[in-house]
């Protein structure tokens, strides 16, 4: 059966149906009954009108008075009686055949039994009479036990039916009633503005709609932290792009209009720098929103080393500029599972915020190892280090060290983050033990290795 | 003229400070919010361009504090803050003009102007006292309607003291106007250039007061 998609409509189906299904239940109950009732009470009332008979035809074999067959009763058609003397056919009513009732080959001497007398199903009751010769039919037709059985139903069920349209408003009146909760809140959502996203509260809320409400108001609290977090990024990401293109602008400008070659060559110096920054800064910016949002990692094994090494190289021209001292030192066998690209990624934040972050002529030190299971990179260096008040603002989004006169996004940090999230690792901050300046060490937990093995 | 500028990133800070170095100002640069508390409060500055996402200390917090200790120094916010609240906020909080990065240093200039202008009172930007005209905006200067040449001190002098016409400022007070820091003052700079610019402009337009400093008279004393 389709059940329509309404609640309530589904509702009213249901409920009208299993009650009509119980009444008609009933009603095949109280037929069965009423005619093992019936045919009891009705057969013994055969089974007597043979007595009789075979009784007065005992008393009058001989004299051939007859028995009135004239039908005194409109029941009386469907009522017949025969009786046979010596094989002869002696009284019989009017509507009964000349034959036996019973044909020979299902006469067993005496009982009950159903026949087709002229197409009519009729109950026969034969009995011999008291003298072998005499024999005794009574018959009555079945249609009319039906009939009657009919009655009965008809008694039961026309009153219920009659209730039935009742009985559906009010069913459809109560489920509705009983739904109204339901109505209300899709109500409220319908009517909500799509940024909206404040929670929903109903008064007394139906026990089974609490966990959908709840759900539905976690689910809000989700989407707003989302989108919150989205609309802060993208505010902070123009804002972030809005000083380097204004200093390209004005240096533009000063070049433009300055007449020291020296002094216009510093300008343009400075407008090309600009440009550098607003490129990396909108490099990195993308780095993070395809992190953010949900990147799919394309987890291989990684040799962590020859991966550090290849950044190392790459960055190398910086902090010869620098004159600073670059090393690295790789360890054999350091591998990983993750995502070639981004852990390139993460290294390259690191190592670039170690050269940019220290002076002309400090040492950067990159080391690869293991610890146990557990792969180790970390990235030392000799520069001012932070302060306790800073260390725990380093992921924001866009924060920077006071005082640097670096330029930096204040993005690498939480590119680097995001990355370590991703492939579970750890990122711990610390003070170089060697160097004097910031020590990053990122560690890829061997269980976490296996971890990441279930899911690719 | 002197500036006081107020912007953490480097690259930006350095190009807005060559272009009002351009445009005929003297530029002092910090780049947090508590050196330039410090500088605000020492309204040794004819103006002050301030950056409200500041280091140390948040340029509205700067500003906010700046006028309720009453220093009335006029200062234009330049920042990446747009909105219309932002604009508000900056402007209530005591900002005399508001401007969106990135802006043009030719209207930069032009806005300092208007608000050292305003700040004294002058109802246009040609400022005239007697026979002696002045223009900021071209940097230069008339006498009898004649154009005649000074040079940027002796133009940033005349510029402080026809300002402030009629008020007797101190050695100090010219000599801060004057020179940006790091620049070099010379023992008897302010004297030297009151000369010229008396040559020029004749010998009764500034007077001496003994002790105290000099006065631009506003009307030629009767003879």
């Amino acid at each position: 059966m389709i059940l329509p998609r309404s609640l309530q409509g589904r509702l009213l189906v249901l409920v009208i149906g299993v009650v009509i299904g119980v009444w008609l239940i009933t009603a095949l109950f109280i037929w069965r009954d009423a005619r093992s009732e019936l045919d009891e009470l009705l057969d013994s009332h055969l089974a007597q009108a043979a007595a009789l008979l075979i009784i007065q035809q005992t008393q009058s074999i001989d004299d051939d008075d007859g028995i009135d067959t004239r039908v005194p009763h409109p029941y009386a058609p469907k009522v017949a009686f025969q009786i046979f003397h010596e094989g002869q056919p002696a009284v019989r009513s009017v509507n009964a055949p000349i034959h036996p009732m019973i044909p020979a080959d299902r006469d067993v001497g005496q009982g009950f039994a159903t026949v087709q007398i002229d197409g009519e199903a009729w109950r026969v009751f034969y009995a011999r009479g008291a003298r072998e010769d005499t024999r005794v039919y009574v018959g009555e037709r079945v249609d009319s036990r039906t009939s009657i059985l009919l009655a009965v139903l008809r008694g039961t069920l026309w009153p219920m039916a009659a209730a039935l349209p009742l009985f559906g408003l009010a069913t459809w009146w109560a489920v509705r009633r009983g739904v109204t909760p339901l109505r209300k809140l899709s109500r409220s959502i319908a009517q909500r503005g799509p940024d909206d996203l404040a929670p929903v509260v109903m008064r007394q809320t139906p026990a089974e709609m609490s966990p959908v409400l709840d759900a539905l108001n976690q689910l809000f609290v989700r989407i707003r932290t989302v989108w919150e977090a989205e609309r802060r990024f993208t505010a902070d990401a123009a804002h972030e792009l809005r000083t380097p293109i204004a200093a390209i602008r004005t240096q533009a400008q000063v070049a433009l209009a300055e007449t020291d070659d020296a002094l216009r060559g510093h300008a343009l110096r400075a407008t090309l720098e600009g440009c550098d920054r607003a490129t990396r800064l909108v490099d990195q910016l993308l780095v993070l929103s395809r992190l953010e949002s949900g990147a799919t990692l394309e987890l291989i094994q990684v040799d962590l080393s020859a991966l550090a090494q290849r950044v190392v190289a790459e960055l190398a021209p910086a902090a010869i500029a620098k004159r600073q001292s670059l090393e690295f030192e790789g360890a054999s066998h350091c591998h990983v599972t993750g995502d070639d690209m981004l852990l390139a990624v993460l290294v390259r934040n690191l190592v670039d915020n170690a050269i940019r972050y220290s002076a002309s002529g400090a040492s950067v030190l990159i080391k690869t190892g293991t610890n146990g299971d557990n792969a180790i990179l970390s990235v030392e260096d000799s520069g001012p280090g932070l302060t306790d008040a800073d260390l725990p603002r380093l992921g924001e989004r866009f924060f920077r060290v006071p005082g640097t006169a670096e330029s930096g996004s204040g993005l690498g940090w939480s590119i680097v983050q995001r990355v370590a999230d991703l492939h579970a690792a750890t990122v711990a901050v610390r003070r170089s033990k060697t160097l004097g300046g910031l020590e990053v060490d990122v560690c890829w937990l061997a269980t976490a290795a296996q971890w990441r093995a279930t899911r690719c | 003229m002197r500036i006081l500028l107020v912007e953490d990133d480097p690259l930006l800070g350095d190009g807005i400070r060559a272009g009002l170095r351009q445009a005929g100002f003297q530029v002092d640069w910090v780049r947090d919010g508590k050196a330039a508390e410090t500088e605000l409060r020492s309204q040794s500055h004819a103006a002050a361009v301030l950056d409200l996402g500041l280091p140390l200390k948040d340029g509205i917090e700067v500003l906010s504090s700046m006028r309720r200790a009453g220093v009335t120094l006029p200062v234009l916010v330049l920042t990446a803050r747009d909105t219309v609240t932002d604009r508000v906020r900056g402007l209530d909080i005591g900002a005399d003009d508001y401007v969106v990065k990135p802006v043009d240093l030719l209207e930069l200039a032009a806005r300092l102007r208007a608000l050292v202008r305003r700040a004294h009172g002058q109802p246009q930007e040609k400022l005239e006292v007697q026979h002696v005209t002045l223009e900021p905006a071209t940097r230069l200067v008339y006498r009898n309607g004649e154009s005649i040449t000074v040079s940027t001190r002796e133009f940033d002098l005349l510029h402080v003291l026809m300002l402030n016409a009629g008020r007797v400022m101190s050695r100090e007070q010219l000599e801060q106007a004057m020179y940006g820091w790091g620049q070099e003052v010379e023992s008897n700079a302010v004297e030297v250039h009151i000369h010229r610019l008396r040559t020029k402009l004749g010998s009764d337009l500034i007077r001496t007061i003994r002790g105290v400093g000099y006065v631009l008279v506003r009307e030629s004393a009767p003879t």
